[in-house]
C-alpha cells in the first residue's frame, strides 16, 4: 500500500518534470504532490446551522470553532495537528499573516483580525491534540447561506466549479436531506471519487438531540430516521452510511468538568417536578428566580454547553445513578454518536487514507493529461495506467465507489456481502468477511474460501455481463488478498 | 357597479383567447375560492419544522400526524364542524393522483393522524377534519406536507396549493435562521398568496430563539417583505390545553397568533377574499396586457415592416451581385485562357528553341553520321523533358487560373477548385512520327575507289596530255604522280561536301521533326486547356445558375411576405388594440373594485 503511494509520489514528481513548461497544470500536479505528504483531509460539509463546526470541536475536543446561534463560519477553516497553538490567515490575493492565539473557555477565539471575510482563502489552525494527527479537519461554511458568497466559498473549496477538490473526503451533516445538498455532494465526488463515492463520503444526522424536540428518548428516534434515510436511493447513491450524531451532547462529554457535573447532581437532588417544570423550555430554564438550587449564572452556562436535551439526559443519568463527572462524561460521549462516526471515519478514511489520496492523485493527473499535452506524456499515460491496474485497493475502492449507483455492477443478491468483501465495513479480514472481531483465523479462512468459492462461480457466470464479470473478477481479487493475508499472518506467527 | 363575478368572466374569456390556460387555471381556483366563504389558511415550510404540530396546538388537539420522521405526506384540512369528525379522501382511478375521481372514508377524529402516515397512504389525497372551535369559524388551517426534502415526491403539490390559499403560515423552527431555500418559498409565496405570516416554532426548545427572530426579521426587512413573524412553541400550546394552564399557554407565543389570524385574516375575510381576488385578476391582467402590448408594438413598429423590406432589398442585391460577379468571372475565364493559351504556345516554342540551338550547336561539333542514333535518342529525351515541363506549367497555371475565376465567382468562398488535368506529356509525343535518318556518311569500297579514280582521272588525262607535247606517252611516271594526287584531293574534297551536306539535313531533320513536336503537343496543350476552361465554366455556370434561381426565390418570398405580412398585421393589429382595449377595461374595474374594497375596510 506505502509502495502504491511510493509509486503515485514518483508518477507525480516525473509528471512535474515534463510539466514544467505548463504553469498552469504544473500548479495544480504541485498542489497535489504536497498533499500527498500531508495526512488525509476531512471536510465537514452542509447547510447553515446544521452543526459542522460543533462536531469539529467535539472531534477536536475543545472549541476551537467558533459557534453562534446565527450564522458564523465564514471562512473555510483547516484544523491540523500542530505541536502549538498557531493560526494563520491566507488571503485571496496570496499573502500569509499569522494571527494572534486567543484562548478562552480551553478552547480558541477565532478573529480575522479586520480582514473582510471574501479576502480569506482560508484559515490554518494548528491545534495540539492527538485527534488530529490521522486527518485533518476542514470546517467549511455553510451551504445554502443567506448571505451570498458564504456558501460560495464552501463549494470553491469543494472543488465542486471544477477546481482540485481541497478535501480527500467529506463528512456530510444533515438534518433533513434536501435535494440542493444531494447536489453538492454529487458534484464533490464527480472531483474525486468519481461517480457515487461511498468511499468519500459519510452522512451524518446531525442535532439528533433535536430530533424529538429534547426528548429523552430523541437519540433512539435519531437512531430510526438515520436508518430510514441510509435506505433512501437518493441518499444511498452519494454516502455510505448514515449515522445519527448530538454534537452538543458529544463536545459537552469531552469538555465536562467537575463544576457541571456539581451543578446536575444538585438540579437531580431537587424535588422532581419543580425541575421538570424548570426543564420545559430554555427560557424557565435560565428564569433567574426559578425555583431550584443552582444560581442562573450556573444555569445559563450549563445551557449553553449541553442545550436542554444535554441537561435532561445528565439530570436523568445522575438520578440513574452516575457516580463522578468521568462516569457522565463516558455515558454522554457513548450516547452521542460520537464514537461511532469516529469509528467510521477510521474504517472509511483513516485506514484508506493512502489509497484515497493516491486516487486522488492519480485521477488528477489524468485530469491534466487529458487537457494538457505534452511530449513524451506517452511515458506518464502508461505508468498511470500500470498504477491504476497493479493496485488493488484502488480497483476495490473504484468498485466500491460504482456499486451502489443504479446501475451498479455488482449482482443485486451479492451486492451487501460483495461491499464487504471490498472493505465498506473495515478493512480487517473479520470486518471483510462480516464475522465478529476476534474470530480464529481457522474460522475466518474457511469463510474466504467460502467467499472466494462463490465468487469464482459469480465471476464465471457465463449469463452476466461484462461489467459484472469484471467486477466479480475484482471481489474476487479481494478474497484471494485476504486469504494470502490470512496465510502470511499465519507464517508470520503473528495473529492479527 | 360591476360584480367581481363579471370581472373573472371577462378574464377568463380574454385568457382563453390570448392562449393562456395556465392563467385560466389559476382564474378557476380564484373563482372557486371566492365561492368559498371560508378563509383557507395553508401551513407550509420545510420538513420536519413543526407545521404539523403548529396545527395541532392551533385547534389544540391531535389531527396532524406529529413523528419524529417526515410524517406529513398529504394535505390534511381542518375546519369548524358542529361534532368533531374526520375522513379520508382517497384516489378511486386507476392511477393514484390529484385529478381522477375520489372517494370519501369516514375515519374517526382521533385515528386520523395515525391513518394518513406510513404505509397504506398511495392512494391518499388528503384527510379532512371537522372540529367545533370558536378559532375555526370561517377559517379553514391546511397542514401540507414538507417543501424540499429528498424522497418526499408528493411535497411538489405544496407549492400547487399555494394559490388556492388565503393567507400562508411559513414555519421555520427556533434552530436556525431563514436558509437560501426557504426565503426563496417565502418569495414564492409573497407573490402567490396575499397574506404571508411566518411562525417560528420550537421555542420551547431553542435556547436562541430570540437571537435567530431577530436575524429572521432582518432577513425579511432586506429583501423587503412585509410579513409578521410569530414565535411559538406548539409543545407548551398542547401541555398548557392538558394541563388548562394560562401561564404557559402565554408562554406558547400561540395566543398572539391566534388573535393575529381572528383579527387580520378572518374578520377582514371579506376583504381579504376581495383583495384576494382583485390580486389574481390584476396578475392576470398585467400577465395578459404584457403579452398583448408585447406584440402590438413588435406590429405597429414601424422597424418590424422595415426589417421585411431590408430583407427583400437584401435578396434582390444578393441576386444583382452575383449576375455582376457573373460576368466578371467570365471575362477573367476568357481572358485567362486566351492568356493561358498564348503563354504555353511561346513558351513550347522557347523550350523547343534552345533544343534545336543545342542539337545543331552538337551536329556542327561532330559528324552527325555516325553518331546520328545518339544523337536522336538525346533529342527525344531532351524534347520529352521540355514537353512535360510545359505540361507542368500549363497544369499550374490552368489551377491557378480556376482558382482566380472560382475567387471572382464565390468572393465570399464556397467554391472548391475543381479537379483540373491538362494531361500527361506522353500522350502529346505518342503520336509524334519517328526521327528520319541522316546519311551516316559510310562508304563502301567501290564508291571510294570510283571518286578516287575521278579524281585520278583528270589528273593523269592533263598531265599526260602536257607531258605527250615532250614527246613522252600520256600514262608516264608524271601523269600518273598528278594523277595519284588529283584523286586524293577529288576524293577529300568529295568527303568535306559530304559532312557538309550531312549535317544541313541532320539540321534540317532536326528543326523539322522539333517544328512537328510543337505543332503536336501545342495542338494537344490547347485541346486540354479548351477542356479545362469548359469544365470550370460548366461548373460556375450550374453554381451560379443555383444560386440565382434560390435567390429570385428568396426575392420572391420577400415580395411574398411583405404583401401578405401588410394584410395579416392589419388584421392582428386590429384584434390586439381590441384585446387591448378590452384588457384596460377590466384593469380599471379591477382598480375600482379594489378601491371598493379598500373603503369596505
Amino acid at each position: 500500500m506505502t509502495g502504491s503511494l511510493d509509486d503515485v509520489r514518483a508518477l507525480l514528481d516525473d509528471a512535474l518534470a515534463h510539466y514544467a513548461d505548463v504553469p498552469a497544470a504544473a500548479a495544480r500536479l504541485e498542489a497535489q504532490r504536497r498533499r500527498l505528504d500531508e495526512p488525509l483531509r476531512v471536510a465537514l460539509v452542509g447547510r447553515v446551522k446544521s452543526g459542522k463546526s460543533t462536531l469539529l470541536n467535539a472531534l477536536v475536543g475543545a472549541r476551537v470553532a467558533p459557534t453562534d446561534a446565527g450564522e458564523c463560519t465564514r471562512v473555510v477553516t483547516v484544523y491540523r495537528h500542530g505541536a502549538t497553538p498557531r493560526v494563520e490567515l491566507y488571503g485571496t490575493d496570496g499573502g500569509r499573516r499569522t494571527l494572534p492565539v486567543r484562548r478562552a473557555d480551553g478552547g480558541l477565539r477565532l478573529e480575522l483580525g479586520g480582514t473582510p471575510p471574501e479576502e480569506v482563502a482560508q484559515l490554518v489552525v494548528d491545534w495540539p491534540t492527538e485527534d488530529l494527527l490521522p486527518a485533518t479537519v476542514v470546517d467549511t461554511p455553510g451551504i445554502a447561506s443567506l448571505s451570498t458568497g458564504t456558501s460560495a466559498r464552501t463549494h470553491g473549496f469543494l472543488g465542486t466549479e471544477d477546481g482540485p477538490a481541497g478535501a480527500d473526503a467529506v463528512v456530510f451533516l444533515t438534518r433533513q436531506p434536501q435535494p440542493e445538498d444531494v447536489a453538492v455532494l454529487a458534484a464533490f465526488q464527480a472531483g474525486t471519487g468519481g461517480e457515487g463515492a461511498l468511499t468519500t463520503t459519510i452522512t451524518v444526522l446531525s442535532r439528533a438531540d433535536e430530533v424529538g424536540a429534547g426528548r429523552l428518548d430523541a437519540l433512539h428516534a435519531a437512531d430510526k430516521v438515520a436508518r430510514r434515510m441510509s435506505a433512501d436511493p437518493q441518499v444511498a447513491a452519494v454516502s455510505s452510511a448514515v449515522v445519527p450524531v448530538a454534537g452538543l451532547l458529544a463536545l459537552a462529554a469531552r469538555t465536562l468538568r467537575h463544576g457541571d457535573y456539581v451543578a446536575l447532581r444538585a438540579l437531580a437532588g431537587a424535588d422532581q417536578a419543580q425541575v421538570s417544570r424548570v426543564l420545559l423550555t430554555a427560557d424557565r430554564f435560565t428564569r433567574p428566580d426559578a425555583p431550584v438550587p443552582v444560581s442562573v449564572e450556573v444555569r445559563t452556562a450549563l445551557l449553553d454547553r449541553l442545550g436542554l436535551f444535554g441537561i435532561r439526559l445528565s439530570i436523568g443519568l445522575v438520578r440513574a445513578g452516575v457516580p463522578d463527572a468521568t462516569a457522565l462524561a463516558e455515558e454522554l460521549l457513548r450516547r452521542s454518536g460520537l464514537a461511532e462516526l469516529q469509528r467510521l471515519l477510521r474504517v472509511h478514511f483513516t485506514e484508506r487514507g493512502a489509497q484515497l489520496r493516491a486516487g486522488t492523485a492519480l485521477r488528477l493527473l489524468e485530469a491534466v493529461l487529458a487537457e494538457h499535452s505534452v511530449p513524451g506524456d506517452d511515458g506518464l499515460r502508461a505508468e498511470l495506467e500500470r498504477l491504476r491496474l497493479g493496485t488493488p485497493d484502488l480497483a476495490e475502492l473504484d468498485l466500491l465507489a460504482r456499486s451502489r449507483a443504479a446501475d451498479g455492477p455488482l449482482p443485486p443478491e451479492l451486492r451487501i456481502e460483495g461491499e464487504r468483501l471490498l472493505g465498506a465495513q473495515g478493512t480487517a479480514p473479520a470486518a471483510r468477511l462480516g464475522l465478529p472481531a476476534g474470530t480464529p483465523d481457522d474460522a475466518l479462512r474457511r469463510a474466504a474460501l467460502e467467499a472466494l468459492a462463490r465468487w469464482r462461480t459469480a465471476a464465471d457466470d457465463p449469463l452476466a455481463g461484462r461489467a459484472t464479470a469484471d467486477a466479480a473478477e475484482v471481489v474476487v481479487r479481494a478474497c484471494e488478498a485476504l486469504l494470502a493475508g490470512l496465510d502470511s499472518s499465519v507464517a508470520g506467527g503473528r495473529p492479527r | 357597479m360591476v360584480t367581481s363575478a363579471q370581472l373573472l368572466d371577462r378574464a377568463e374569456a380574454l385568457a382563453e383567447v390570448c392562449g393562456r390556460p395556465d392563467l385560466q387555471r389559476r382564474l378557476l381556483q380564484a373563482r372557486a375560492r371566492s365561492a368559498d366563504p371560508r378563509v383557507r389558511v395553508l401551513v407550509v415550510g420545510e420538513p420536519k419544522q413543526g407545521k404539523s404540530s403548529l396545527v395541532n396546538g392551533l385547534v389544540g388537539a391531535p389531527v396532524c400526524p406529529v413523528a419524529d420522521d417526515v410524517a406529513t405526506v398529504v394535505p390534511t384540512v381542518v375546519r369548524a364542524g358542529e361534532a368533531p369528525r374526520a375522513s379520508l379522501v382517497l384516489a378511486t382511478g386507476p392511477q393514484p393522483g390529484h385529478d381522477g375521481p375520489t372517494e370519501r372514508v369516514p375515519v374517526p377524529v382521533d385515528q386520523v393522524a395515525a391513518r394518513v402516515t406510513g404505509e397504506g397512504t398511495d392512494r391518499l389525497v388528503q384527510a379532512e377534519v371537522e372540529l367545533p372551535r370558536r378559532l375555526l369559524d370561517g377559517l379553514e388551517l391546511v397542514d401540507t406536507a414538507g417543501v424540499g426534502g429528498v424522497g418526499a415526491q408528493r411535497a411538489l403539490h405544496t407549492v400547487d396549493l399555494l394559490p388556492t390559499a388565503d393567507a400562508v403560515l411559513l414555519v421555520s423552527d427556533a434552530s436556525q435562521e431563514f436558509t437560501a431555500p426557504e426565503m426563496a418559498f417565502l418569495e414564492q409565496a409573497v407573490a402567490l398568496c396575499p397574506t404571508v405570516v411566518c411562525v417560528l416554532t420550537k421555542t420551547d426548545a431553542c435556547p436562541h430563539w430570540r437571537e435567530v427572530a431577530e436575524l429572521d426579521r432582518a432577513h425579511l426587512a432586506r429583501r423587503g417583505i412585509e410579513a409578521p413573524l410569530f414565535t411559538v412553541s406548539a409543545a407548551l400550546a398542547q401541555l398548557a390545553v392538558q394541563h388548562r394552564d394560562r401561564e404557559l399557554h402565554e408562554e406558547s407565543g400561540i395566543g398572539a397568533l391566534v388573535t393575529h389570524l381572528r383579527r387580520e385574516v378572518v374578520d377582514r375575510a371579506e376583504v381579504l377574499a376581495r383583495r384576494a381576488l382583485v390580486h389574481d385578476l390584476r396578475a392576470v391582467t398585467e400577465h395578459l396586457s404584457l403579452a398583448v402590448r408585447t406584440e402590438l408594438a413588435g406590429l405597429e413598429d414601424p422597424s418590424a415592416r422595415e426589417e421585411l423590406v431590408r430583407g427583400l432589398e437584401e435578396a434582390r442585391a444578393a441576386a444583382d451581385d452575383l449576375r455582376r460577379r457573373s460576368s466578371r468571372w467570365q471575362q477573367v475565364l476568357t481572358d485567362g485562357v486566351t492568356d493561358l493559351v498564348a503563354d504555353i504556345d511561346f513558351d513550347l516554342r522557347d523550350r523547343s528553341r534552345v533544343v534545336v540551338r543545342e542539337a545543331e550547336e552538337a551536329i556542327d561539333a561532330q559528324d552527325p553520321g555516325p553518331m546520328w542514333p545518339e544523337l536522336s535518342e538525346w533529342l527525344d529525351r531532351r524534347i520529352a523533358a521540355a514537353v512535360a515541363d510545359s505540361y507542368v506549367w500549363a497544369e499550374q497555371r490552368s489551377e491557378w487560373l480556376a482558382e482566380r475565376v472560382i475567387e471572382q465567382f464565390a468572393r465570399d468562398g464556397g467554391g472548391a477548385v475543381p479537379a483540373l488535368t491538362v494531361g500527361a506529356a506522353g500522350e502529346a509525343l505518342a503520336g509524334l512520327v519517328e526521327l528520319p535518318v541522316v546519311d551516316d556518311g559510310a562508304m563502301t569500297l567501290r564508291e571510294r575507289t570510283l571518286i578516287g579514280l575521278r579524281g585520278s582521272y583528270t589528273g593523269v588525262l592533263m598531265t599526260g596530255l602536257v607531258t605527250s607535247l615532250a614527246g613522252m606517252a600520256i600514262i608516264n611516271p608524271v601523269s600518273v604522280a598528278a594523277g595519284v594526287l588529283l584523286g586524293r584531293k577529288a576524293y577529300r574534297d568529295d568527303q568535306q561536301q559530304r559532312l557538309q551536306r550531312r549535317r544541313t539535313e541532320a539540321k534540317a531533320v532536326v528543326r523539322r521533326h522539333l517544328d512537328e513536336v510543337v505543332f503536336q503537343v501545342a495542338k494537344h496543350l490547347k485541346d486540354r486547356l479548351r477542356t479545362v476552361s469548359r469544365t470550370l465554366r460548366d461548373l460556375i455556370t450550374d453554381t451560379a445558375e443555383e444560386m440565382s434561381r434560390s435567390l429570385a426565390d428568396a426575392v420572391a418570398a420577400a415580395q411574398r411576405a411583405i404583401r401578405e405580412a401588410t394584410a395579416e398585421r392589419d388584421a392582428r393589429i386590429r384584434s390586439l388594440r381590441q384585446r387591448r382595449d378590452q384588457l384596460d377595461r377590466l384593469a380599471a374595474d379591477v382598480r375600482a373594485l379594489d378601491r371598493d374594497a379598500v373603503t369596505a375596510a
